[in-house]
């Protein structure tokens, strides 16, 4: 496979914060057109943290962050990165401060100067594509349960087209089917071709979705590779208090039966199983 | 044993709303056991358990029909310090509930609200707070301390007062998988080692199954299913159609069963299915 574009790329980037806490520490990361992508590690690792780094929320205090060739340390180039990149808070009432969706959603490309007609366009699309009715456009945000107020900041971000949209924590406080929506969701625009990164302590949500994984611990990369070469290094995955998916340790306390150590499903420990299985193949007994 | 908890055909419907939030539920729950609340948002389990501590109907409004028994007294002819005195109660948000100023002063409020003597006080400080491991919190504000934290100090603060029945509504959702970790130890340790009733409103089916008595299952106001464990999940196809999440092992070995391979009862843990499936692994099983 030739190698995707970088849209997005950390080199040496260090944070700081105000009261002082190294919250980011030798920083170099891409992220390459088309991926979809994990964050994982306990709080306090520095995963919103890089994510806000690496949408221009924040800047870095050392190093650099370039997003489609900007770099977000300049000056003037914040209006130019919201059309590339979004970022979805964890709680969406965090983000939404208009009284009707439409005002919300329409608040981003409104602020880019866009003219109205475009702005109304981008609206019904945003709104058509998160799955939010018309009948919803004048509701105030507040009175919608969690998953659609989630819908709408997610909208709210897809008004502006970026390719890349970050999502922290889409599944908190979700029940399974909502969760297994907002994610079906995230899953459709990524086939649709936009570059998905989230941030999730769900490792089964992970296992299911994501094809890479980035661990992060103490304000560093601790691992970065496919989410199934990820899950097979508990080892390391412990120390930032990350445990795979139970089916995958449950194969991995069977692997010297011949049953790979990087399952991710079910189905896949089923066939694997199934597979271990005829005569001559025990290796421990 | 008897139940300590009855729930005789209970219907509440909160005033201004259409429908009943919730319908027909009948159940017991025994002392000392171990009860696991499951099911969609919105089912009505925070609304069941607010049912159980009396919350409901004295703090809100609403058409309470049916019968809530709490140790052999239906809980209507019950004073608010008996409830508070036999029942504790768990938000998922911890600092819906804090109002001191240092985590001590938060342990000791509770206690001296009921009116226990200081050197009373003294023996479940102690207790409390090496059961929930909280030792170095004692003299921060329960404001900047974390969420994992935050949540170990209210439980600490509510088994201050040793209740019978203790009630932890969705004590794990806001919480990281450490901080998750550490709130089931101390269920787990609870279970062990106190005759305490637990009920727990939980999302989190792989880490509660295993230390549950009973699994009661809701979906739109009522009660689907209630079982042991290992009844709850012998049919799974349901259950996932409900989208619950069943643990991926009970899965699995649930689907060897059906294939003539496993043996019930279905395991809720790795540990539990490691045996049996190295048995099948190495031919010694039905072969």
């Amino acid at each position: 496979m030739t190698e995707r574009e970088v849209l997005i790329e950390a080199s040496n980037l260090h944070y700081v914060y105000p009261d002082g806490t190294l919250a980011l520490r030798a920083i170099d990361l891409q992220i390459r057109t088309g991926e979809f992508i994990a964050f994982v590690g306990q709080n306090g690792s520095g995963k919103t943290t890089l994510a806000k780094c690496l949408t221009a929320l924040f800047k870095p205090s050392l190093g650099t962050v370039t997003i489609e060739g900007l770099n977000t340390s300049m000056r003037g180039v914040t209006k130019n990165i919201a059309l590339k990149v979004g970022y979805v808070f964890q709680n969406p009432d965090h983000q939404i401060f208009n009284d009707t969706v439409r005002k919300e959603i329409a608040y981003g490309p409104k602020n880019i100067g866009l003219p109205e007609k475009e702005v109304a366009e981008r609206v019904e699309e945003a709104a058509a594509v998160a799955g939010i009715g018309e009948h919803l456009y004048t509701t105030h945000p507040f009175f919608l349960p969690k998953g659609l107020r989630q819908r709408v900041a997610i909208a709210s971000i897809l008004a502006m087209r970026p390719h890349t949209i970050f999502v922290d924590e889409p599944t908190t406080g979700q029940d399974n089917l909502q969760s297994l929506e907002v994610m079906n969701f995230l899953k459709e625009l990524w086939e649709e071709g936009h570059t998905i990164v989230i941030i999730t302590h769900e490792m089964p949500i992970v296992a299911m979705y994501a094809e890479r994984v980035i661990v992060m611990g103490v304000g560093q990369i601790l691992l970065d590779g496919s989410t199934r070469d990820i899950f097979s290094q508990p080892e390391i995955l412990a120390q930032t208090y990350v445990k795979p998916p139970q089916i995958t340790r449950f194969a991995q306390e069977l692997s010297s039966y011949g049953i790979p150590r990087d399952v991710l499903s079910v189905p896949e420990m089923l066939e694997a199983f199934m597979r271990a299985r005829p005569k001559g193949m025990a290796i421990n007994s | 044993m008897a139940p300590i908890i009855v729930l005789n055909n209970l219907f509440w419907q909160y005033e201004g709303q259409e429908d009943f939030a919730l319908r027909e539920i009948c159940l017991k729950i025994e002392e000392s056991s171990f009860t696991s609340i499951i099911g969609p948002n919105e089912a009505g389990k925070t609304t069941l358990v607010s049912c159980i501590r009396g919350l409901i109907p004295r703090s809100y409004h609403g058409i309470l029909r049916g019968s809530i028994e709490v140790l052999g007294k239906n809980i209507a002819d019950k004073t608010e310090l008996e409830l508070a005195k036999e029942i504790g109660f768990v938000f998922a948000d911890p600092e819906a509930q804090f109002t001191a100023m240092t985590v001590l002063e938060e342990l000791a409020f509770g206690m001296e609200n009921i009116g226990f003597s200081l050197n009373e006080i003294k023996e479940r400080l102690e207790w409390v707070t090496e059961m929930t491991n909280i030792q170095d919190l004692l003299d921060k504000s329960p404001f900047e301390i974390s969420g994992g934290q935050k949540q170990r100090i209210t439980i600490a603060s509510m088994l201050a007062l040793k209740p019978k029945i203790f009630i932890l509504d969705e004590p794990t959702s806001m919480l990281d998988p450490l901080g998750k970790d550490q709130i089931i130890n101390i269920l787990t340790t609870l279970k062990e080692q106190e005759a305490m009733t637990l009920i727990v409103v939980e999302h989190n089916i792989e880490q509660i199954a295993p230390l549950s008595d009973q699994i009661v299952l809701m979906a739109d106001g009522k009660v689907l299913k209630s079982d042991s464990p290992q009844d709850f999940f012998c049919d799974i196809e349901p259950l996932e159609r409900l989208g619950i999440a069943v643990p991926h092992i009970t899965s699995f070995a649930s689907n060897l069963l059906d294939l003539g391979l496993y043996e019930p009862p279905l395991p809720l843990t790795i540990e539990q299915a490691i045996g049996p499936c190295r048995l099948i692994l190495e031919q010694r099983g039905r072969e």
